[in-house]
């Protein structure tokens, strides 16, 4: 018995020695994941959350057919009048084109997923504004970054806004969407237009000051001119033609109109030296299927490729010169292979990887706007200058000579010629006031090309809004059944 | 053994040559059960002192004067008497004495207890109730078997298990799953990795003082599993032969055929002219028979006509000329009865000191749709040993090594043979064919028959997933996992001071998957970029070290057992994967090959608990009892100041039948009645294994430069979900045991719940995880046994058991939850439906109508409901709970001399189920996907009544999730049928083996539902939705068990 006493008495002071744990036992960290506070502690850290927002403009979330912004220029295309749908294929985007998307506010649909892209980069983009400036680095980082941040709030806000009311004139006190400056979870309600495209305005503006002076070391990082472009472009919505005249002309500078050779390169790099701002996609990065080229790129085989091509009317491929080069940008009808009238225009670098970069802002858009502006101002000299130099470039024997609402018209027409398939459509309808009117009949909208459903829609329909999701009707307390929109 | 055979040579000696006047009678006394020779079995000559033990081979021999009977008695057997007459060869049978409560012992945590001295709730099913069903997961064969249990299959992937609840659905966000503990340890390890073979005993725990000291994490109930162990007597040689049969257990919807198909197509796209593009229906209906089979129509034209002529456009009706080219039946091509081998050899036996099991086992389940298998060889030793008189020490090790090859059937994606099959159209062949004649295209480079892809340089572009062929791909492609998964549970137990024992316990699991995912590089989704192989490490270990002391002391009337102890878990992940494309050639989907890298990533996860607990066991004379325990974990997923809860039980139970004034009452074997009260704990969110920390989730990388984006907010105040949970019930076994069962009610609140509230999106978080929110299940469970028939020859043996319960929310953080079909608020199940109201018909115009709610000026409902034709503005509703009425489980089982058969019933009432997978065969006119042959009931002339909608291509309004495919999901199901014999001894011993039986069993037998469709599978989830995945299979074995 003494004996066995002995021996547990061993046995326990090994069993304690082994088990007793410290307290570190129990404290463990994740490995794929980093704290706020470490994240904000400098403006490396802060960068790297900066990139991490814009990743995810070309990430791909719940399915196919959302990729980040891309995605929601397709939709903005497809409901416009130019770009014809060949055939269901799998039929992604398929009831974009129909209108019947956005008619639905549930979970996982257009609506729901463009609100959740728009506001998780504009909580990002809150959380960088909140903390960089007590991260420690240089003020002329923090500034850089909290520029970048500001600016992407802006822009996100401009697509919301656009996306979930008629356009900005007349509806200024019509509701707007939610805005938030702070990182919150507490729901704001839906506010006024006016209250959404002021705060636009104040960060672009903030934005400008800051990234003032700073270089833009990757094409996907938004710069000063940028910035500009971005403002140009709200202001042209706001119909503040004064405002979108200078700063298109400011956000272009010195980039010269790409050549037609460029312009059927494929829209697909950031080399191009008339891109201001774009994504880069690298193969390890690139969403494969769920990627802009698998939809728009009839030349592969993607999405598109594989029965839903995309192409332009028979409309409006008839009002490009055929001495105009971005002609070729289509499959010209009656020559074999791909459908008549295919676009052609976007096409990935490789047929074997899907790496291809995502176009975000180039200085063509600029010289439109200005053109426009100038037009609408009644400075038609220099409207006429400015777009003769962009066309011209594609068309040597270009040689307009109207005035007026013509030379407006004209300018109009060359925007959709020239920024065809770049997500400008859904925004330039509701601006122009003129309602859904999408051509009928061979070579266009209807059979035998997959049914457009909606052909016609008179301007302001409630039918070109996304529906407010369900679920922030759920779980914002801000909100009642009410703030749906018509 | 050896001490045995003395004891029982010098007895024999001594009794020949005390009564040598008497003559010697001999025998073997039996199990009645499997036939095995029972040693160790008293043997007494009635109304005398004298008698015998029989010896390892079941062999007694005993001196009698004539007229004697013999009295046989062993603990765990039923006794009986036999009288000798003039014999001098007795043979007897035992019968297993399921109902000799006293006997019996129940496994709870750190340890076992007698059956009637414990105080909580549990059920156990015993290797042989378990070895009828010929099932490769554990989790699969308790349905129906246990009180108070929901089972729900999960699909028929091979190798896959079922999901059990036990008592209700205990949490909403964290995991309502069961813990698992196997052999003593919690165990993460992989179930289906386990050989049923080896399987003593399953042990469900259902109420606190059962599975309080899991505290943290036995809020869910636990399932305990027992592995065999060696016995002393002969040294057993098992070896079990076993081959089988799958076919599919669900049948397949009904779908229309090609004629059919054409001409509701053409319906569809007639109407969709007229309605919606405006055209009278004379030109819509010629519009309709000219795109019939264009390009934007159904492309494929199977019939030997003009494509603009194969319908009528005044009738609809196919051309009369028109004769079919082609109709391949995809189902025939790609799914097959599945082969079932299931072989285990286990060799066990016992000496004094030491006992030993080993066993080694194959399994190969070939699945019921084509280049879909698993394969299973596991390998075990148990080895227990008193190496000491005071010390004990044992290991137990199990391995296995599996493969589970092509793991395609989830969701809608194009590699899942099941949707696939049964989603594309009746006019779109497997292989290509001559458009004009119908024949064979031969590929002139394999000379075989050419597969279609749906490409347009092949038949035409298919609508329905083009540049697809799943015969074609599916063999070139690879989706397997291969786990490998090995536990080894060692002990060291010390006896000291006459009454303490301490034991320690080290227990460890390694789960290894190599997972391939492999897209060949000449056809299908990757052939684009010349075929995509990932490659995944998943790596888990795991290790529980604890250390138990226990004090056992009785003092007269005192009985007292004291126990307390201590316990790390620790887990650790690591997952490691990496992505290439480029492959130069086909025939390996190995990474080195491939010429360009995709992707690649690793992370670990870590998860860690520490537990300090005690527990305290009194009783008085084996007849009023207490229990009583306490623990506390400290958890890694907490922040600081709350990494700790406190979990206890307190129970009592009263043996009634052990009272004076019921001891008259011969009729009553055993009655006793129990109660108990505890908290568990809660803490399994899966993989959220930080879920206070704010955080910042990295690889959101912008090309080269390091990314992240906010993916959680913070909450360092969350603790611990708590389960409170009571349990009052009552044990009985009466006349003479023949009918014995188990009434409980409970009440189990759960607390804290770890809730994943939902955030307005547009604040850029959709959730935040917090402590809120109260339900509660409450139920009553009862088994009950019954022997209608018991003689010596036959017997028939009845086991039932049912469950209900309601599942309650009493407090949410918000008024409503509403996510998917579901709407969580107080008052509500946790799975109530909440969706639109299908009001039918318009027999006016065929639309599809819904029911939408009035409004007043506040916008609150009046009561008042119109029907309007827009899904998208009707209003939702509660529409029943998915969660089940009753469940339960009926065992019929005859024993007839060397027959046995038994059935076992499953079923469910109540409860409700939404079948997608059918609402998506009913859909408007979508080209080249099939339909349901119920759409021929669609609505066709004014006036017509009927509850199917016309159909109308592009129709989105008017389709959606309501209640038009929302059934009860009531069912029964013949989950088994099994019929065996047992060769006879004198047979077996010719052969010069010990015994043998061979059987034949049938799972998953028949399914009866009352309503919804055909092919649909009410058990497939607890939520009550439908998905793709793989239906369950019905299996027929054929087996042979010899011991040798």
């Amino acid at each position: 018995m003494k004996n066995n006493f002995k021996k547990f008495g061993f046995l326990l002071a090994g069993v304690l020695a082994v088990s007793s744990c410290k307290k570190e036992y129990l404290e463990t960290l994740p490995t794929a994941d980093v704290s706020g506070e470490t994240v904000f502690a400098t403006t490396k850290g802060a960068q790297v959350a900066l990139e991490g927002t814009y990743r995810m403009m070309y990430t791909s979330y719940t399915n196919h057919g959302n990729f980040g912004q891309k995605s929601y220029e397709i939709v903005s295309d497809l409901m416009g009048t130019d770009i014809v749908l060949h055939a269901q294929g799998y039929g992604w985007f398929n009831t974009d084109y129909q209108y019947t998307a956005n008619a639905s506010a549930a979970d996982a649909g257009r609506s729901e997923r463009i609100w959740y892209y728009y506001y998780t980069l504009i909580n990002n983009a809150n959380r960088i504004i909140a903390n960089i400036d007590n991260a420690t680095g240089t003020p002329a980082e923090r500034e850089d970054i909290k520029g970048q941040a500001l600016a992407i709030r802006a822009h996100s806000y401009f697509y919301l806004v656009n996306f979930f009311q008629q356009t900005y004139k007349g509806n200024e006190t019509k509701p707007g969407v939610p805005l938030y400056t702070t990182p919150t979870s507490v729901g704001n309600p839906r506010g006024t237009v006016q209250q959404d495209y002021t705060q636009i305005l104040a960060d672009l503006k903030q934005a400008e000051t800051l990234l003032t002076g700073k270089a833009q070391t990757v094409k996907s990082h938004i710069s000063v001119a940028v910035t500009q472009g971005i403002i140009a472009r709200v202001a042209l919505q706001m119909e503040d033609y004064a405002t979108a005249r200078d700063y298109a002309k400011k956000a272009r500078g010195t980039i010269a109109p790409m050549s037609g050779a460029t312009y059927n390169a494929g829209f697909s790099s950031t080399t191009n030296t008339e891109w201001m701002w774009g994504l880069t996609v690298n193969i390890e990065q690139a969403t494969i299927y769920a990627s802009y080229f698998s939809h728009m790129d009839n030349t592969a085989s993607g999405y598109a490729g594989l029965g839903s091509y995309k192409k332009i009317t028979k409309a409006l491929y008839d009002q490009i010169p055929a001495t105009d080069a971005r002609k070729t940008a289509f499959k010209a009808p009656g020559t074999t292979g791909l459908p008549d009238y295919t676009i052609l225009k976007f096409r990935k670098p490789s047929a074997s990887t899907w790496d291809g970069d995502y176009l975000l802002m180039r200085a063509g858009e600029m010289y439109l706007i200005e053109a426009e502006a100038s037009a609408r101002l009644g400075d038609d000299a220099n409207a006429l200058a400015v777009l003769t130099t962009l066309v011209k470039t594609k068309n040597p024997s270009y040689a307009f000579a109207g005035t007026g609402t013509a030379l407006l018209n004209e300018i109009l027409l060359q925007r959709r010629i020239e920024l065809y398939g770049e997500g400008f459509q859904l925004n330039d309808i509701k601006r122009l006031k003129q309602g859904l009117v999408r051509p009928t009949g061979a070579g266009n909208h209807g059979a035998p090309n997959f049914d457009a459903v909606t052909y016609t829609l008179p301007d302001a329909s409630p039918k070109f809004l996304m529906r407010i999701p369900q679920s922030e009707i759920n779980t914002n307390k801000s909100f009642t059944a009410a703030d749906q929109n018509p | 053994m050896k001490k045995l055979l003395q004891s029982l040579f010098l007895l024999m000696l001594f009794a020949v040559s005390a009564i040598a006047q008497e003559r010697t009678v001999t025998g073997t006394v039996k199990s009645s059960e499997d036939g095995t020779p029972l040693p160790g079995v008293t043997v007494k000559i009635k109304g005398a002192r004298t008698g015998a033990i029989t010896n390892a081979s079941g062999v007694f021999s005993i001196q009698v004067s004539s007229g004697a009977v013999l009295v046989f008695s062993s603990v765990g057997y039923e006794g009986t008497e036999a009288s000798v007459g003039n014999k001098t060869n007795v043979n007897v049978t035992l019968r297993t004495d399921a109902q000799s409560l006293d006997e019996v012992t129940v496994q709870v945590p750190y340890g076992t207890v007698k059956k009637t001295s414990f105080t909580g709730s549990e059920s156990t099913v015993n290797a042989t109730t378990l070895r009828r069903q010929q099932v490769t997961s554990v989790t699969r064969a308790l349905e129906g078997l246990v009180p108070g249990i929901v089972v729900t299959n999960g699909g028929g992937q091979p190798g896959s298990g079922a999901s059990i609840l036990i008592r209700g659905v205990g949490s909403v966000n964290a995991s309502s799953a069961p813990l698992y503990v196997l052999d003593g340890a919690v165990y993460n390890g992989s179930i289906a990795s386990l050989s049923m073979d080896d399987i003593e005993s399953v042990t469900v725990l259902k109420d606190a003082a059962a599975a309080a000291l899991y505290g943290s994490r036995g809020a869910n109930g636990v399932i305990m599993l027992k592995s065999k162990q060696g016995r002393k007597g002969t040294p057993q040689v098992n070896a079990n032969l076993r081959t089988g049969w799958s076919t599919r257990g669900i049948p397949e919807y009904d779908r229309l055929g090609s004629k059919d198909y054409y001409e509701m197509m053409w319906e569809a796209t007639r109407n969709r002219l007229q309605l919606a593009s405006g055209q009278t229906r004379a030109v819509a209906g010629q519009n309709a028979s000219n795109v019939l089979t264009g390009a934007n129509g159904l492309v494929y034209n199977a019939y030997n006509v003009p494509g603009n002529t194969l319908v009528d456009p005044t009738t609809g009706k196919l051309n009369p000329n028109a004769q079919l080219l082609w109709e391949d039946n995809w189902s025939d091509v790609l799914f097959q009865t599945g082969k079932r081998q299931d072989f285990n050899l286990n060799i066990s036996g016992a000496s004094d000191k030491t006992d030993y099991y080993v066993s080694m086992g194959y399994l190969k389940e070939e699945g019921t749709a084509k280049f879909t298998d698993y394969e299973r060889y596991n390998i075990r030793l148990n080895l227990n040993s008193q190496v000491r008189n005071w010390l004990k020490a044992g290991v137990s090790m199990d391995g296995a090594l599996t493969d589970q090859a092509n793991n395609v059937a989830t969701g809608t994606a194009t590699t899942n043979p099941f949707y696939y099959s049964r989603m594309m159209g009746p006019i779109y062949p497997v292989y290509q064919r001559n458009l004009t004649t119908g024949a064979y295209i031969v590929d002139p480079a394999t000379g075989q028959n050419a597969l279609d892809y749906g490409k347009a340089n092949q038949m035409g572009l298919r609508p329905y997933a083009p540049n697809s062929n799943l015969l074609g791909t599916l063999p070139l492609d690879d989706r397997s996992t291969k786990p490998f998964n090995i536990n080894a549970n060692t002990y060291l137990e010390a006896t000291f001071l006459k009454d303490f024992k301490l034991r320690s316990t080290l227990a460890s699991t390694y789960y290894d998957a190599y997972a391939t995912t492999f897209q060949n590089s000449l056809f299908g989704d990757a052939d684009n970029v010349a075929g995509r192989s990932t490659k995944q490490m998943n790596r888990q270990f795991t290790y529980t070290f604890n250390q138990v002391l226990t004090w056992n002391k009785s003092f007269g009337d005192h009985n007292l057992t004291v126990l307390a102890g201590h316990e790390n878990y620790f887990f650790r992940q690591n997952v490691l994967s990496a992505t290439r494309t480029g492959f130069p050639f086909p025939g390996t989907s190995e990474l080195a090959p491939a010429a360009t890298p995709e992707a690649s990533t690793s992370y670990q996860y870590d998860h860690r608990i520490e537990a300090y607990f005690s527990r305290v066991d009194y009783n008085f004379q084996n007849k009023y009892f207490v229990s009583g325990s306490f623990r506390t974990d400290g958890g890694s997923r907490f922040a600081d100041g709350h990494k700790w809860g406190q979990f206890y039980s307190a129970s009592a139970a009263w043996r009634l039948s052990q009272e004076n004034f019921l001891k008259s009452a011969t009729w009553i074997n055993e009655l006793k009645l129990k109660a108990s009260y505890g908290e568990q704990g809660n803490e399994d969110l899966g993989t959220n294994y930080y879920p206070t920390l704010s955080l910042y989730q990295l690889g959101n990388n912008n090309v080269n430069a390091p990314g992240a984006l906010i993916n959680s907010l913070a909450n360092p105040d969350l603790v611990w979900e708590k389960s409170k949970n009571a349990n009052i019930g009552v044990d009985f076994a009466m006349f003479n045991n023949r009918l014995s069962g188990t009434v409980e009610v409970y009440n189990r609140v759960s607390d804290n719940l770890l809730f994943p509230v939902p955030l307005p999106l547009s604040t850029g978080i959709s959730t935040i995880t917090q402590n809120i929110g109260t339900l509660y299940n409450r139920g009553i469970d009862v088994s009950l046994g019954y022997s209608p028939v018991r003689t010596s020859n036959f017997e028939w043996r009845v086991d039932l058991n049912l469950t209900h319960f309601k599942n309650k929310i009493t407090k949410l953080p918000q008024e409503e939850l509403i996510s998917g079909t579901k709407k969580l608020m107080v008052g509500k199940s946790i799975y109530d439906f909440w969706i639109k109201e299908y009001a039918g018909v318009d027999p006016a115009n065929g639309d599809a109508l819904y029911y939408q709610d009035k409004l007043d000026a506040a916008g609150k409902p009046t009561g008042e409901r119109i029907t309007i034709n827009n899904i998208n503005n009707a209003s939702f509703y509660y529409k029943g709970t998915s969660l089940p009425n009753i469940t339960g489980g009926l065992t019929n089982t005859f024993t007839y001399k060397e027959f046995d058969l038994s059935f076992l019933f499953t079923g469910q009432q109540g409860g409700k189920f939404y079948d997608g997978n059918y609402a998506g065969l009913m859909h408007v006119g979508s080209y080249g996907t099939a339909w349901s042959t119920d759409i021929l009931n669609r609505w066709t002339t004014p006036g017509q009544v009927t509850d199917v909608p016309r159909v109308q291509n592009a129709l989105a309004t008017q389709s959606g999730v309501s209640t038009r495919f929302l059934y009860n999901a009531s069912f029964v199901n013949l989950k088994n049928a099994s019929i065996g014999y047992r060769m006879p001894k004198r047979w077996a011993t010719t052969l010069g083996i010990q015994g043998a039986r061979i059987f034949g069993t049938v799972d998953n037998a028949k399914l009866w539902t009352f309503d919804g469709p055909k092919g649909m599978d009410p058990q497939r989830s607890i939520t009550g939705v439908s998905d793709y995945t793989y239906p369950i299979y019905r299996t027929f074995t054929l087996g042979l068990n010899v011991n040798l």
